[in-house]
């Protein structure tokens, strides 16, 4: 299906989203969590998992595969419908409906309306982008009338072997422009390398952060590390973490997993006839840019992250001190202090997030910063950032559920240079 | 000393390396937004038009503005050379221009240490054979 | 003679992720020869430890993998041995002059070869 354009709220100024309080984030549903797919179980494949954690959702709120006229999703977690993993061909498929890449490293609406037998479904897209553009593609298709009880579907592979490495000896494309040098993941210590000489900061002092996080995600039943590896993250761990590149260490890296999770989006009226507590979209903006020149610098990021933070005010009307859950991005650990300050999240301002580490951001602390413990915490799922703020601001996070108000959420991803942010209340207005 | 992976040229970027191989590094100019471009795409990113981009020699110096160093990367080709030196120039005449260099002095010399690295040094664009006819762009500092 | 074996985890161990071909039973074998054995792995430290103690055996070290250097520095021995299945653990022991095995070859157990009484450490093969 053609990516749909025009979408996004990506102008500015954006202005208050005609559709807020219309659109309503109501339940989720998740399947296991694993390291890989071990290419031979096809009841443990990424579309056998897709396919549990929609049903997982409807079940959550209690309504059933009629009742559901839209699916929006990324077929594989990135953007344009690529998967976050690596792609199965060249080696052969399994019989139908394995058969192809969809069902085993992406999966498309399609596929999960011939599995699965929706009947009803006037509106699929498989737009492809992060999953906070998703949530905000959702709100805005049902604010606009085109479907109205909406599952939004991120299915995040990973295959058996090594993750993402290039054995070519030739660069192609944009590749040319980063392989030539041996650029690679480079990039983000680098901007953080920079981000650190200018506020006189050290990699170091992510400890705190990253260790938090941990044990945030420890108490999601849905991460990697919950199901997994459960053991305590100390900061002996952290500060003993081998370098990736310079000031980006192993710790700062999300561990690949293989994970799917699907929600259940509708409107504020049929929201009432559901199980669970609506939670009202109050505001959704998009942004992309680029750097200004080959390499994406300190300033790009600011600049970059200050224009989306206000969009995203501006769009929803709220302040800094509104926000009572707040879940910014951490696929790397060393993006998130930007995101804080761009928001000015609890008053932080450029250049003090570290200094916001330091201090009292544990759950039930009065700053309880990626509650549900983040990338870091649970796996590349990147989905604990839209379960997490839905389950606090419904009340039933559990062990999770922060002690301070929980009315306003606020989350944001992916990237600097890519960006979604929405916004999330338990009041629609 | 051939490098572990070579750039292939493709429709837009082959003034580039041509100019490479003549020993000129050339970035393209937007004449209506009055902005050099690197890298090359097909379009200028600021008004996204092509009609008004050409091709301007540089003087191929720079400042060094950063670097960083490669301890695992994911191009397999590289990992020989691990730890190694990547750094970030920008054009001595205009500074929003960066470019990647691994500095020609430390190229391939598998660090073993932190190194020494003079921010905001003054370097030369050097032209090195990274396969048989392919020439890419490096930096030497100069003072 | 002292001989240490630092065994890396994931792709090497059959409890690693993903196992490796290295049984805990070849650990513990390691063990009772008389290797000086631990773990240099990019497992958190406090996951190491849970390993081992799921093996039921004590190290004489677990380590990040970029620290063979300080392993060597903390545990003096005749010879030195780094197993591993990425390229990073290659590195990791050429640069600390450690001997090393890739995980295939280690799941051969080539220690057990070794006169424990008069040993030269086997210089590691290029890349």
């Amino acid at each position: 299906m053609a990516r749909e354009v025009n979408w996004e709220r990506n102008h500015d100024p954006v202005g208050i989203w005609n559709g807020r309080g219309k659109a309503v984030l109501i339940g989720r549903g998740h399947s296991p969590t694993d390291r890989r797919w071990d290419g031979e179980t096809l009841e443990k494949s990424l579309g056998a998992y897709m396919m549990i954690a929609v049903q997982n959702a409807l079940d959550d709120v209690g309504i059933g595969l009629d009742d559901v006229d839209g699916i929006i999703g990324s077929a594989g977690g990135q953007g344009n419908g690529a998967p976050l993993s690596d792609v199965w061909g060249p080696r052969p498929y399994f019989d139908a409906p394995y058969d192809s890449e969809d069902g085993l490293t992406h999966v498309t609406g399609q596929w999960l309306r011939q599995q699965m037998g929706f009947k009803n479904l006037r509106y699929i897209n498989n737009h492809g982008d992060p999953v906070w553009n998703l949530i905000g593609q959702a709100a805005q298709a049902i604010a606009d009338g085109r479907a109205e009880t909406v599952v939004v579907t991120y299915p995040n592979g990973n295959l058996p072997g090594r993750y993402h490495q290039d054995p070519s000896n030739e660069a192609r494309g944009p590749a040319v422009w980063p392989n030539t040098w041996g650029w690679g993941l480079s990039g983000q210590g680098f901007t953080f390398n920079q981000y650190c000489q200018k506020y006189g900061t050290n990699h170091d002092r992510m400890a705190p952060f990253v260790v938090q996080e941990r044990k945030n995600g420890l108490l999601w039943e849905h991460s990697y590390y919950a199901q997994h590896e459960p053991g305590e993250f100390t900061e002996e761990d952290y500060l003993n973490g081998r370098m990736i590149a310079r000031d980006l260490s192993i710790f700062d890296c999300d561990r690949p997993v293989l994970a799917a999770a699907a929600y259940v989006m509708t409107t504020a009226a049929k929201a009432q006839d559901m199980k669970q507590k609506p939670v009202y979209i109050l505001d959704h903006t998009e942004s992309q840019f680029t750097p200004r020149s080959l390499v994406q610098t300190i300033d790009d990021t600011e600049e970059w992250t200050d224009i989306q933070a206000q969009r995203s005010y501006n769009g929803s009307g709220l302040k800094p001190e509104d926000i009572d859950v707040f879940a910014p991005y951490d696929g790397f650990a060393v993006f998130t202090q930007y995101y804080i300050e761009a928001f000015g999240w609890r008053g932080v301002k450029r250049g003090e997030a570290h200094d916001f580490y330091a201090g009292d951001i544990s759950l039930k602390g009065p700053n309880p910063l990626n509650s549900g413990g983040g990338n870091m915490g649970t796996g590349r799922m990147r989905t604990v950032f839209i379960t997490d703020p839905l389950e606090q601001l419904q009340g039933r996070a559990g062990d999770r559920q922060i002690t301070t108000k929980a009315e306003v959420a606020v989350t944001h991803g992916v990237l600097p240079i890519t960006a979604g942010t929405v916004v999330m209340s338990t009041s629609p207005d | 000393m051939a490098r572990p992976i070579v750039p292939v040229p493709d429709p837009v970027s082959q003034p580039f390396w041509d100019a490479c191989n003549e020993g000129k590094l050339i970035v393209q100019y937007c004449s209506i937004c009055d902005r050099r471009q690197y890298p090359p795409e097909a379009t200028c990113r600021d008004c996204g038009f092509d009609f008004h981009l050409s091709w301007q020699e540089t003087s191929g110096r720079a400042k060094i503005v950063g670097y960083s160093i490669t301890y695992d990367s994911r191009l397999v080709q590289w990992h020989p050379l691990q730890p190694f030196l990547n750094v970030i120039v920008a054009l001595e005449e205009d500074p929003v221009i960066n470019f990647h260099t691994n500095l020609i002095d430390d190229f391939g010399t598998n660090l073993t240490e932190e190194p020494d690295i003079p921010i905001g040094a003054t370097c030369e664009v050097q032209f090195v054979e990274a396969a048989p006819g392919r020439m890419i762009p490096e930096w030497k500092i100069v003072k | 003679m002292a001989i240490l074996l630092s065994f890396d985890i994931d792709g090497t161990l059959e409890l690693g992720d993903p196992p490796g071909g290295v049984t805990t039973e070849m650990v513990r074998k390691a063990h009772e020869v008389g290797f000086i054995i631990g773990s240099c792995s990019d497992k958190p430290l406090s996951v190491q430890r849970k390993i081992w103690e799921d093996m039921e055996l004590t190290p004489a070290f677990v380590s990040a993998k970029h620290q063979l250097g300080k392993v060597k520095r903390e545990n003096p021995a005749d010879a030195y041995y780094h197993m591993g299945d990425r390229d990073t653990d290659y590195l990791a022991a050429k640069d600390n002059d450690f001997g090393f095995w890739w995980a295939h070859e280690a799941a051969e157990q080539p220690w057990l070869e070794f006169d424990m009484n008069n040993h030269e450490q086997i210089p590691i093969s290029p890349m």
